[in-house]
């Protein structure tokens, strides 16, 4: 009986404390706010804030986040080592501000992690075939550098389907990830073209593969660079890569691109030149083999190679080095080569070069003067 | 009648006298979850305002754009509504796999019990190899590795006079009302029924009274069936058959059963079966011997030795568990996204994946099974109490 008392005794204070504990914790999340509205940066604790150049030289490393599990883009290999074209990018940056294209820890990381993994600092960067939006820009605290590859949602049908065109598709079923960008494009074909398309949504893509194998649904829609992804893993049982084909329609436009945080504009700069560096260099036609020793008699080429009539040529963007660009080209290569590797036409996803074409060449690609 | 418990001494101090700190407990309990939950609405309104994301509810009468396959959800359509079709296609099949399960758990279960070796067998087996599965394992089997590869695809379509089956659907024809009166037709519909309810009322009190046979269930169907025909006919309802067709990849008319409804339907009904049948085995087996050798005595065949003595008693043990049955396949439901069925949890998770709060949805989302559940527990409940022995407490 006494035990009991005073086990009720000490329930009662412990009710108390964490009553009295419950009430000043509340305050906590009032002091993050007004911390937050007098920042201009919305991850303000510790290394996140303000110069992620400095946080990066000082760690030696590069930490990137993808997503390590679109092949073309970013895929573990064999040894667990990322490849890719967007892996490549984490490299470049690598090689750009460390001098050593392997510095680079890549983090993994899905949909809904990507953005919260980058306003809270546990990356440098992102890239991660996430498309450029305005909400994106304006409220997830990102700031989005120049597109390394412009994309569109696209219809991947079977070969022997007879549908060649959307038009052949009036009446289909589509499969479809539930809860993306891609669900809302489809629904708004539908409607618009007057398709009368039944979307059959599923939540991961392998029961989405298993359905759209079994015929449930006629097309498979996503980024179209994904479904050539897809196309290159399709099982030989099911026909194959060939048994396969991606409609000429695109429906929607994907810019995909690197994505820094928010209020570091210095940092923002580094990568956004990073990509110009690339596409610049395959105008120039600078490659990964003649880039160390090229000499050119335009003073374009010596000043983007970081020479100035016989000096050193720095526009100021807080590289450590002048030659950044030499360093970025002999570990990655040019535009031309980084895409050729990993998604072009020789490679298992075969996509032409298409919008991601120089200028010059019919393309979108478009490196401002290095001057 | 205070110093009866303390033995006539002293009454303790204020701090250590029971009674007192059974009120004082109580109360501070009471402050401390009340403290608690505000403490948490606190932070999450808090924390969400912070990220300048809604707090409210106003986001369900914005347009949701996505398509809900088989309903008349368009991009347009208010959130709340397409939500709403979530929940209709859950009661959907909840509702139907509730009635399948308990048919075929109950055979099962009386089957575990047959003399008949090949029955009695064939039970065990459908009970120790379908229960030791998880559901989700069943309900991707029967989707994926059943349906699907059975099934033809839309373009081969096997097509009858009735039904039109491929494996997005099996559509078949129902009654469609051209000229309009459908709803004329549904409350003629509740008439007949609570006709027929009444009449079977009255026919078991009648027997109760008399001791006539009361034939409730013959009388109640015909009276049912009377009503609705004389009700038809004043009404003048044009009635006429829906007929599904094909035309290309499309199935237009009739009613659809779609392969992801019908995956998750067959799932979650032999999965829950299979726990009935447990149940209603372990319920007849706990019915005294007794009372099946008295059965046996009076010459009763073996199919009313069980449907008026055994069962009738069985019933009694078997209600509260298998209630508990019917709310773990109601929740189940929610599996239905593994497949691509457009349950509430479905559709709500699209929503949220759209940018709509999280924590708002989640929370209608649970509001939506706690009602459902708190209804069966509530029919159940009073189901249970009609049958439970009378004249004892």
């Amino acid at each position: 009986m006494r035990t009991r008392k005073w086990i009720k005794l000490s329930a009662i204070v412990l009710a108390i404390g964490l009553l009295a504990s419950a009430c000043s914790s509340d305050d906590g999340p009032d002091e993050d706010e007004t911390a937050t509205e007098g920042g201009t940066d919305t991850g303000q604790e510790g290394e996140a804030s303000g110069d992620t150049l400095q946080t990066v030289t000082d760690r030696g490393t590069l930490v990137c986040g993808v997503n390590g599990a679109v092949p073309g883009f970013s895929f573990a290999d064999e040894e667990g080592n990322i490849t890719g074209f967007d892996a490549d990018y984490c490299r470049a940056v690598a090689a750009a501000v460390l001098g050593d294209p392997d510095a680079v820890e890549f983090r993994q990381l899905t949909a809904e992690q990507r953005f919260t993994a980058l306003q809270g600092g546990e990356i440098d960067v992102l890239i991660r075939n996430t498309t450029w939006t305005a909400t994106r820009d304006g409220s997830e605290g990102a700031t989005f550098a120049t597109t390394t590859f412009y994309d569109g949602q696209g219809l991947m049908v079977k070969a022997d389907s007879g549908v060649s065109e959307l038009a052949d598709l009036q009446g289909a079923t589509v499969c479809v990830l539930s809860g993306t960008t891609t669900e809302l494009n489809l629904t708004t074909l539908s409607e618009a073209e007057g398709l009368n398309l039944t979307p059959q949504t599923f939540e991961d893509n392998e029961t989405l593969q298993s359905a759209f194998e079994q015929g449930q649904c006629q097309a498979w829609t996503s980024d179209k660079s994904q479904l050539a992804a897809v196309k290159s893993n399709f099982p030989e049982e099911q026909g194959g890569p060939d048994g396969l084909v991606i409609l000429e329609d695109t429906i929607s436009k994907e810019p995909l691109g690197p994505v820094t945080r928010d209020g570091d504009s210095q940092w923002s700069q580094i990568v956004d030149w990073v990509v110009i560096a690339t596409i610049q260099a395959e105008e120039f036609g600078i490659n990964q083999g003649n880039v160390e020793g090229f000499s050119s008699d335009s003073p374009d080429v010596q000043r983007f190679l970081g020479q100035s009539e016989g000096e050193a040529f720095d526009p100021g963007l807080g590289f450590p080095s002048t030659t950044w660009t030499t360093d970025v080209i002999s570990a990655v290569g040019n535009y031309g080569e980084i895409y050729n590797r990993h998604v072009g036409p020789d490679t298992p996803l075969g996509l032409e070069r298409g919008l991601n074409n120089l200028w010059t060449e019919g393309g979108l690609l478009y490196a401002p003067p290095y001057r | 009648m205070a110093a009866s418990t303390t033995a006539g001494g002293p009454r303790p101090p204020l701090w250590r006298d029971v009674r007192v700190l059974r009120v004082v407990g109580q109360i501070a309990f009471a402050i401390l979850t009340v403290a608690f939950l505000w403490w948490i609405w606190g932070n999450l309104t808090d924390n969400l305002q912070s990220r300048n994301l809604p707090t409210g509810f106003d986001y369900l009468s914005q347009p949701g754009g996505f398509i809900v396959q088989y309903s008349d959800v368009t991009s347009s359509t208010p959130i709340w509504k397409v939500i709403l079709t979530g929940v209709k296609n859950t009661l959907l099949v909840s509702a139907v796999g509730i009635v399948l399960a308990t048919v075929i758990g109950v055979l099962i279960g009386i089957g575990r019990l047959s003399n008949n070796w090949l029955v009695r067998k064939g039970s065990a087996l459908y009970v120790e190899a379908v229960r030791n599965i998880p559901v989700l394992v069943w309900i991707i089997f029967f989707f994926s590795a059943l349906l699907l590869p059975v099934l033809p695809v839309v373009e081969e379509s096997v097509t009858g006079d009735l039904f039109v089956a491929n494996n997005r659907a099996i559509s078949v024809a129902g009654p469609t009302t051209p000229s309009g009166g459908a709803g004329t037709l549904w409350l003629l519909g509740l008439v007949a029924v609570l006709a027929g309810i009444a009449v079977a009322w009255w026919r078991t009190r009648r027997n109760v009274r008399t001791g006539q046979p009361h034939h409730r269930v013959i009388w109640g169907l015909l009276t049912a069936i009377v009503v609705f025909a004389i009700g038809f006919v004043v009404a003048g309802v044009d009635v006429g058959l829906d007929r599904p067709a094909r035309e290309g990849f499309a199935v237009t008319g009739g009613f659809a059963l779609s392969t992801p409804y019908l995956g998750v339907l067959i799932g979650l009904v032999v999965y829950t079966a299979s726990h009935i049948a447990e149940i209603v085995r372990g319920s007849i087996l706990a019915v005294p011997k007794g009372q099946q050798e008295a059965a046996q005595a009076l010459a009763l065949s073996g199919f009313q030795r069980m449907r008026y003595v055994i069962l009738p008693q069985a019933l009694r043990i078997m209600v509260p568990p298998t209630a508990n049955q019917y709310l773990n396949l109601t929740k189940n439901s929610s599996l239905a996204i593994a497949v691509g069925y457009a349950d509430v949890m479905q559709v709500v998770k699209t929503v949220i994946g759209n940018g709509r709060p999280a924590p708002q949805n989640i929370a209608i989302a649970m509001a939506v099974y706690l009602a459902f559940s708190l209804t069966i527990s509530f029919f159940t409940n009073l189901y249970n109490r009609r049958i439970q022995y009378v004249g004892r407490s």
